[in-house]
């Protein structure tokens, strides 16, 4: 099975365009893979009284996770020749075991730094509960003449 | 608490002003008991569901970047301690778990993080963490504790910096009274 590649060049993209939405569904495996993949075992990702102890309703993903999808979202829409350079995020609200990931972005800015061509988006991780996370990404692109 | 569960990591147990005497002293550097590995990337990945060429396909990932990357998002990943070794104790590199204070769990409420390089297989990275600011007592609807902000700075085993984090979390603890609140 061979995916297709999209690939987005710094001089193609405007201020003000859209990413495409990401979606991901996060059933109980998905918290217990994540502990696992992440080598976090904190027990709010594993232990549902745990985490009802610390005043939430179920196992959360973690940071690492969070990171992940976000930076899906940027590099879903802009490709694989994305280099990540900067990520700012919060933790608003957790995303439990049993809630649907919706991730969403708009492009901030696009600007060339020390030879550097940039773009800055903001992505939203959101959930049936509203906003949970936040983000503001930094992302490196060619541009269209150097491939 | 109503029940008794077992400490995520060992926590340190103190007070305010003795948290306050760690404040912008590093910490020892750890160096990663992981080295960049494709199997852990894989695991990564299949847990988001990204399909990045750079992180599965070798022939891709050869010609973008001289080889396969490892996805941003597992910096903190591997220099995690294992759950049990022969030689060592146990002891995370976050330095956060070290400071004394009341609060017996966390929660974790901002990231931010700026990025070098990449890591490719084979990398071993070390890390060092330092406390840079702990708030006063705060109360919030999880509950009452201490907000820390950590800096740290992860470099690959040629001693180039890789990446700098700057996170906080809210250290804290359920006062009974929230917790009376819940079982109502």
């Amino acid at each position: 099975m061979s995916r297709e590649i999209t690939l987005k060049y710094w001089d193609e993209i405007r201020q003000g365009e859209a990413l495409t939405q990401v979606t991901m569904a996060v059933p109980f495996e998905r918290v217990i893979l994540d502990a696992a993949a992440t080598q976090d075992y904190f027990p709010g990702h594993h232990n549902s009284a745990y985490a009802r102890h610390q005043g939430q309703k179920e196992i959360y993903l973690n940071t690492m996770a969070i990171e992940g999808f976000i930076d899906r979202v940027a590099t879903d829409w802009a490709g694989p020749h994305t280099f990540i350079r900067k990520r700012q995020m919060q933790m608003r609200r957790s995303i439990y075991a049993g809630d649907t990931l919706c991730g969403e972005g708009t492009v901030d800015k696009c600007y060339q730094e020390n030879g550097r061509n940039l773009v800055d988006i903001s992505i939203s991780i959101s959930t049936d509960s509203g906003l949970c996370v936040p983000a503001s990404l930094t992302l490196e692109l060619p541009l269209s003449q150097s491939t | 608490m109503s029940e008794t569960f077992n400490e995520p990591f060992p926590l340190e147990y103190g007070r305010y002003e003795d948290a306050r005497k760690l404040l912008n002293k590093p910490g020892k550097r750890v160096i990663a008991e992981f080295s960049v590995n494709w199997e852990m990337i894989k695991v990564y990945c299949s847990m988001v569901e990204d399909g990045n060429a750079s992180y599965w396909d070798e022939d891709y990932a050869n010609r973008q970047w001289g080889g396969i990357i490892a996805p941003s998002g597992l910096l903190l990943t591997w220099p995690m301690s294992l759950q049990w070794h022969p030689y060592k104790n146990r002891e995370h590199y976050f330095i956060a778990m070290k400071i004394p204070l009341p609060g017996d769990t966390l929660i974790n409420v901002a990231t931010d993080t700026e990025f070098h390089q990449h890591l490719y297989l084979g990398d071993r990275i070390s890390v060092v963490d330092q406390l840079i600011d702990i708030s006063e007592e705060k109360q919030t609807r999880l509950g009452i504790g201490h907000f820390l902000t950590t800096k740290a700075q992860f470099f690959n085993q040629r001693d180039q910096l890789v990446a700098e984090q700057t996170n906080s979390l809210f250290r804290y603890y359920v006062p009974e009274s929230n917790a009376l609140e819940k079982n109502s």
